[in-house]
């Protein structure tokens, strides 16, 4: 009998044998970070097991597709993500998007809109028109649509903490404009439990929130059929640092505890979940994105199915928004993000996303200015126009490889739902930190791989450029957005109907008290009544309370990257030899200033530098100077860190510095890191800020200027 | 007025800044500082206005801290000033700490009338006992008379804490009647006042129900039974009615003699634990001393001489014994 012909698989490994000089094939195997080993080479062999591989795109369960033509008969929808500033520059800035080619907009609301504060609120001085436009009434909102007929303008709104008072907003505008609900199209987030794991723009506790989440798909489901009353988002969980597999996970755990909480409200499945829309990432992780997408179609067919077998097929059909990352941007060498950006770009089309955001190259030190914007948009034109690639339906159907990363993503991510379900649903699960301490353990693994170059970042730990360019940055100047704002604010309690105010909020608290009527729809009608955000939001948490985030952290991770590293060691020393003179370790504070709930920075640095032998204090999030000199004074520490992300270290880190003075702790040194652009440093400098550390800063590098500022000021003393 | 009178007057005068560095210096490890802190307790001399210690202690996720932070807030409006020690767990690898406490006590952070300090464990084991003390006296010489100590539940800690305040409150989970029937016996000997947290939502029955049968236990092993309450902390249920009982505590100990009984009783052994680190301090830190400890250690390891007699001979180097 002759001998069985080779598989494919053992005549590969016979043949790579031989190219590698007896270097066994094994070597050549990539452990990706989700755990999945990479073989060099896929074959007919490595889809065995796979079902429905011969499923149309529009065929159960939708891994090539959730529509059968996809963009053969309608592109992916270029929607940019904007706001900036107050409502009529926004607006501007909307209006030439649109005029060079944008389909839909997108708005970026301002930490202060987003935590339920009116701009002219004490805590949120720092934080207004910074990351985004400031909205406080039914005026603003009508100043950014303005000119924008909202009938044929679909919208999309990212908001979750505010929701209610600013999707009555949009609500009321569309209406003044005379365009009913029912024709209105877009998506509002409303995703509130992402908040709570990793986003941290959240205002109540989570059993009111995912109150008001129901509320609104219900609202949406009996009067704007055209409208998604939700995006589920896993982008942040992966821009926190969650591995793909996690983010996949824990992004359909989300969606399924939705459905839950909406067939509670008496609605049947099949009217609300047709309007369920998601929000993915990609990052630089090629293959591994379009994977990502692929499955995610397929499992939440799946999902939906086995637990909730709806009627209509199209309650079962995941459609998705996506974002290029913005953590895999940099701030050295920026015009490199634009070929990360076309990377990301792709994997998000080839993967069949429904709409995409690319992200500006300057993003990792501003907002987008109009040049970098423009770029953005014109990437995502180019694929589009000139390479072909909404001509052909899922090109990598099909793929050995493809087919069966898809399937290997989809198997760990269905482990990751079935611990969430274990645990009691995904609500249960973010109580008991569950999602968080993985996310958190994720993050801090990948930014050690950075750090020691096992991941190699062009521009950042490789292949440095000789001289940095110079770029046009756009600044927003904050206090003239808060000046402006208060002057509006100001006018529109003057002119308003005072009483007509006062019982719109009565029935809100009435109906957040009772549990009974829909809280949008009470929304709407204090909205209308010129209500403002704040009050809306305050009116709640009279009833709801306000919730205060919670932080976890690990230790150890980043270290045990180190372990046997000659700089660490020394560094580890050097932290002894101060421990003796000082009398006991370095002591920081870790805080966070303002509404800006970006925590993953502080949390990774807090984390390392605990490895090398730091005590460090976590500070609570929302802090204002005061809050966070007195602790700094009680906790009696050498230093406070201050991690920014979206803008307010302009105002509020001088404030500190002062408010540090006034409780006679000039000597507790100040250092800033995160997003800082490098024309806030002299300013910083000035009011008295030691060390300023921009987003690409290395942890062992940031702890030894750490370690110098401590061991010179020791000498001085 | 010398350095250490001066840091005393204005810890007695309530300045936050001054009771921050007086604490920190009680938990230096350098021995010029240690001298510096018995000054600053010689000028500060006995505080006469009573307060009351409570030790808070659990297994980690009972929500400790948060109980602390509706408690805490609840006592200042009835007139109270807090301080809050908290003792976290430490990395053995290299001495550093994460101090997350403030993180979950924000209400209780934000008030004027409450002192918060977290303090990591590392450095001397046998002496965290002392330096809580130290602390605790420097908080009640800055006028707070509500003073709580936050340890984690691992190891030792329920028992250790147990020897530094006048009452224990033992936090347990809601609805994890498990964790507390397989829960050593030590720590439910020294608990003065136990409570189920986050009984809220679905968990309120179950709560009820581990209340009534560790109820019953204790009436059992105990005779008297120590109050066992059900709670929320996140919902504010149930919070009022234990600051009422730990009121209660206090009151009845401070009348009945017992809460002088038990500080009493605490003196000597912190007394006991100096005299132990100091010996052993002499043993390891002075020269000679501590050469002669490692041979007597190496003739016992090699088993020339018996450990109880070289130990014998080591000791009456340090003082000679009378014939």
């Amino acid at each position: 009998m002759p001998a069985a012909k080779p598989s494919t698989r053992e005549a590969f490994v016979e043949l790579a044998r031989a190219e590698l000089d007896g270097r066994d094939p094994e070597t050549l195997i990539t452990q990706t970070p989700e755990g999945i080993a990479l073989r060099a080479l896929y074959s007919a062999e490595d889809l065995q097991g796979i079902q429905h591989l011969d499923a149309s795109s529009g065929q159960y369960p939708f891994r090539r597709g959730h529509r059968a033509t996809m963009y053969t008969s309608r592109p992916w929808t270029i929607r940019q993500y904007a706001g900036f500033s107050t409502a009529e520059e926004s607006n501007a800035f909307y209006k030439r998007a649109l005029a060079a080619g944008q389909r839909g907009l997108s708005v970026a609301f301002d930490l202060a809109t987003h935590r339920g504060y009116d701009s002219d609120h004490p805590r949120v001085s720092g934080d207004v028109g910074k990351a985004g436009v400031a909205i406080d009434s039914v005026e603003d909102m009508k100043r950014l649509f303005d000119g924008i007929p909202l009938g044929s303008t679909s919208v999309s709104m990212t908001m979750n903490g505010a929701v209610l008072p600013i999707l009555a907003s949009y609500i009321v505008t569309a209406e003044e404009q005379g365009v009913p609900p029912a024709r209105l199209s877009g998506t509002i987030q409303n995703d509130i439990l992402k908040e709570f794991m990793v986003r941290n723009t959240f205002i109540y506790p989570p059993a009111p929130s995912m109150r008001i989440v129901a509320d609104i798909i219900e609202y949406a489901t009996l009067h704007m059929p055209r409208y998604n009353s939700i995006s589920i988002s896993g982008y942040h969980m992966q821009e926190a640092g969650a591995t793909l597999d996690l983010e996949l996970g824990f992004t359909l755990a989300d969606g399924l505890e939705y459905i839950r909480a909406a067939l509670a409200r008496g609605l049947n499945i099949d009217q609300f979940a047709p309007r369920l829309s998601f929000f993915f990432a990609t990052g630089m992780n090629f293959f591994m994105e379009i994977a990502k997408l692929r499955a995610a179609r397929a499992l939440w067919a799946e999902l939906v199915r086995e637990r909730f077998a709806p009627a209509d097929t199209r309650s079962l059909e995941l459609r998705t928004h996506c974002q290029t990352s913005g953590v895999s941007l940099t701030a050295q060498d920026p015009l490199n993000n634009v070929v990360r950006t076309t990377v990301e770009a792709l994997s998000a089309v080839l993967g069949g996303t429904q709409s995409l955001h690319t992200n500006a190259y300057d993003e990792a030190l501003a907002l987008p200015s109009e040049r970098s914007a423009r770029i953005a948009r014109n990437t995502q034109l180019i694929l589009q126009h000139e390479a072909g690639l909404a001509q052909v339906v899922d090109p990598w159907g099909g793929s050995y490889f493809m087919e069966a990363l898809t399937q290997e993503l989809s198997d760990r991510a269905r482990a990751v739902i079935t611990e969430v379900e274990a645990a009691g649903g995904m609500a249960r699960a973010i109580e008991q930190g569950l999602p968080k301490r993985r996310i958190e353990e994720a993050a801090t693994r990948r930014q050690a791989r950075i750090d020691r170059g096992v991941d190699v970042i062009v521009g950042v730990n490789a292949f440095h450029a000789p001289e940095e360019p110079a770029l046009e940055l756009r600044a927003v100047d904050g206090r003239a957005v808060l000046q402006a704002q208060r002057q509006r604010l100001q006018e529109l309690r003057e002119k308003r109907a005072a009483g007509a105010v006062e019982s719109a909020l009565a029935v809100l608290r009435e109906h957040a008290r009772s549990g009974a009527g829909n809280l949008l729809e009470a929304a709407v009608s204090a909205m209308r009544a010129r209500a403002t955000v704040g009050e809306v939001s305050a009116a709640l948490a009279d009833v709801f309370g306000r919730y205060e985030g919670r932080v976890h952290t690990v230790q150890g991770v980043y270290g045990s990257y180190y372990e046997g590293d000659a700089a660490w060691a020394a560094l580890r020393a050097r932290v002894a030899t101060l421990r003796t003179v000082l009398g006991r370790n370095p002591r920081l504070l870790m805080a966070k200033l303002g509404q800006d709930g970006h925590d993953r920075g502080a949390k990774v640095v807090a984390s390392a530098l605990a490895d090398l032998g730091f005590d460090v204090d976590l500070g609570p999030m929302f802090q204002t100077p005061a809050e966070v000199a007195r602790q700094a004074v009680d906790n009696d520490v050498h230093l406070v860190g201050i991690s920014t992300q979206a803008g307010a270290h302009v105002t509020l880190v001088p404030e500190l510095i002062q408010e540090l003075a006034k409780l006679g702790a000039a000597d507790v040194r100040v250092v800033c890191g995160g997003i800082i652009p490098s024309a806030d440093e002299p300013a910083l400098f000035a009011a008295g800020v030691s060390l300023v550390f921009g987003p690409a800063a290395k942890l062992p590098e940031m702890a030894a200027k750490l370690l110098a500022l401590l061991e010179h000021s020791n000498e001085a003393e | 007025m010398t350095v250490a009178s001066e840091l005393a007057h204005a810890v007695c005068s309530g300045d936050r800044r001054a009771l921050a560095k007086a604490i920190t210096l009680a938990e230096s490890t350098r021995p010029s500082e240690r001298e510096l802190v018995e000054q600053i307790f010689a000028s500060i001399g006995q505080r006469a206005a009573p307060s009351f210690r409570v030790g808070v202690t659990g297994v980690p996720g009972a929500g400790k801290s948060t109980l602390i932070d509706v408690l805490g807030c609840r006592a200042i409006a009835a007139g109270s000033r807090v301080a809050v020690l908290a003792v976290d767990p430490s990395s053995r690898q290299s001495g550093g700490s994460i101090l997350g406490d403030k993180t979950r006590m924000t209400r209780l952070s934000a008030e004027p009338n409450a002192f918060i300090r977290p303090s990591p464990t590392s450095g001397v084991l046998g002496g965290t006992a002392g330096r809580t003390q130290e602390a605790i006296s420097l908080c009640e010489a800055a006028g707070y008379d509500l003073i709580f100590v936050e340890t984690v539940g691992v190891g030792q800690s329920e028992e250790r804490v147990a020897t530094m305040v006048d009452c224990v409150l033992l936090v347990l989970l809601a609805g994890a009647g498990d964790e507390v029937s397989s829960m050593k016996r030590g720590v439910l000997e020294v608990a003065d006042l136990v409570a189920f947290n986050k009984a809220d939502g679905d968990r309120v029955a179950a709560a009820d129900a581990d209340a009534a049968s560790l109820r019953a236990s204790f009436s059992i092993s105990r005779g008297a039974v120590p109050p066992v309450i059900v709670l929320s902390a996140l919902a504010d249920t149930g919070v009022a009615q234990l600051l009422g009982d730990l009121t209660r505590f206090g009151a009845a100990a401070r009348a009945d003699g017992s809460l002088e009984l038990r500080r009493s009783a605490q003196r000597r052994e912190w007394f006991d634990s100096a005299l132990e680190e100091g010996l052993h301090e002499l043993f390891t830190q002075r020269p000679d001393l501590a050469l002669a400890r490692a041979a007597a250690a190496d003739s016992v390891a090699k088993g020339s001489v018996s450990a109880s007699e070289a130990a014998r001979r080591l000791l009456a180097q340090l003082v000679p014994a009378r014939s």
